[in-house]
């Protein structure tokens, strides 16, 4: 009875199998006929079949979007990081370029200046609300380094080394009341005393002991004598800025501006030794004698 | 019941499948699934083959009518892969994802291969075979992708219409048969 079953079963399935076999030979030869079957399935099939590409659609169209935007995002993100790194870089080319620029300044300065000299940093300047910045701090300070040694860059005169410690000094700028270098006019002959003068809004000195007779304008340039050895002869310090001859008394009053701008100074020379002198005689005595300003000020 | 259940879901996926799988960038390799059913059908088919047989002729002619393949090709080749299942489910046993995309894969590519065999008894094939067979072979891949899917919803069907406990543990371990 089971076997009998079974084979019904059997047979059963092979007459299902031959159902598509028939519909099939029929669907190709005539590909257009439809039953109500057909019919019936598509239309109620058809709706459905709109809605869910609707939706999955306007779900694919918001899932295409957000993977669009995620990969804007990440394009954007990348593209801010080169941004970044491009203008970092760019702000390292122009530091390079303008320390370049020092750096070339420096080696003309010291192929010009025939004196033993060492290149130093300004690291740090004295910071008061009320007063211009009379002083600075330099990353040199070795045992070469001596207190009173001229300090220079590209425009002229910078000051003396103030302090020495360790590995960093302090220089005092021209412009500081407590510093008085020998100096003279170019133009004229005419020497004084230069001093700093305390404002708070210009860095500015006057010469001391110029007296009434010499001539002085307004442009003149003003450099060190190489008296009282503490700077060596011709180094520029500034020009005149102002003069008031009508004073009474033996001197005139004489307003110098810097040459060197101390508000943006970065790099400058100390000079460690004097010139090599101008007398062909002395030339083995030339180098690395006592520095200038080897006494305090 | 749960062969009508087993035609209800799976009328629902070929009609997902028929309309939003156009918007996929691979649209043209569409997965076996209608065979992928009938195969597991015929696995599970109980003491008679012919409701399950007739289950996949069925479902093989709505994917016919759903996906506009010539009606009555899908449902030959369900209507066969299910009674070729049938009558091999007592000496295999089709559980675990690496076995079940394997066995998926050999399905779809029978099912394939019997299709481009149809088409050249009809005249229909192109006469590029090359490109046939890459579409075939991608065919495949993605049936075998989506098989372990569509076993477990299978199974999730038959569990729920399991009559005892120990049936719809069975069924949805794959444990039917």
């Amino acid at each position: 009875m089971l076997f009998k079953r079974k084979h019904l079963d059997y047979a059963l399935a092979g007459l299902l199998l031959l159902l598509p076999a028939v519909i099939l030979r029929s669907s190709l030869r005539e590909p257009v006929n439809q039953n109500g079957f057909d019919r019936a399935v598509l239309r109620i099939s058809s709706p459905l079949q709109a809605a869910a590409s609707w939706v999955v659609g306007g779900l694919g169209g918001l899932f295409t979007d957000y993977v669009w935007l995620v990969n804007v995002e990440d394009e954007n993100d990348e593209l801010r990081a080169t941004n970044l790194r491009l203008r970092e870089e760019l702000g390292q080319l122009r530091g390079a370029a303008e320390d370049l620029a020092v750096l070339e300044e420096l080696v003309d300065l010291k192929r010009s200046t025939q004196a033993e000299t060492a290149a130093a940093h300004i690291i740090a300047s004295s910071i008061n609300s009320h007063f211009r910045v009379n002083r600075v701090r330099i990353d040199r300070g070795d045992a070469a380094v001596e207190v009173g040694m001229p300090v220079i860059s590209a425009e002229g005169l910078v000051g003396r080394i103030l302090h020495s410690y360790g590995t960093h000094s302090d220089v005092l700028l021209v412009s500081d009341p407590q510093s008085s270098v020998d100096v003279v006019i170019e133009e004229t002959g005419g020497r004084g005393l230069l001093r700093g003068v305390a404002s708070d809004d210009a860095y500015f000195c006057e010469i001391e002991y110029l007296e009434q007779g010499k001539t002085v304008r307004v442009g003149d340039k003003v450099k060190t004598s190489g008296l009282g050895k503490h700077f060596p002869e011709g180094l520029l310090v500034g020009e005149i800025a102002s003069v008031d001859s009508a004073r009474h008394g033996l001197y005139q009053k004489v307003t110098v501006k810097p040459a060197v701008d101390f508000s943006s100074l970065d790099t400058v020379l100390i000079l460690l030794a004097p010139p090599p002198p101008s007398d062909p005689t002395r030339a083995q005595n030339s180098k690395s004698k006592a520095a200038h300003g080897v006494e305090p000020f | 019941m749960r062969l009508a259940a087993q035609i209800v879901v799976a009328y629902f996926l070929l009609l997902l499948l028929s309309a939003v799988w156009r918007l996929f960038p691979w649209s043209e390799l569409v997965p076996d699934i209608a065979v992928l059913i009938a195969a597991y059908l015929g696995l599970t088919a109980r003491e008679q083959a012919a409701p399950s047989v007739a289950s996949a002729v069925l479902i093989g002619y709505l994917a016919d009518l759903l996906f506009g393949t010539p009606t009555g090709l899908i449902a030959l080749i369900s209507g066969l892969t299910c009674t070729a299942c049938h009558l091999i489910q007592g000496r295999l046993l089709v559980r675990g994802s690496m076995f079940t995309t394997v066995f998926s894969g050999l399905i779809a590519l029978a099912a394939g291969l019997f299709t481009i065999l149809v088409r050249s008894f009809a005249g229909l094939l192109p006469p590029g075979w090359g490109s046939e067979l890459g579409t075939l072979a991608l065919s495949v891949v993605i049936t075998a992708l989506l098989g372990p899917i569509i076993f477990r919803t299978c199974r999730f069907v038959d569990s729920r219409f399991a009559r005892t406990r120990r049936e719809r543990d069975a069924a949805a371990s794959g444990m039917i048969g």
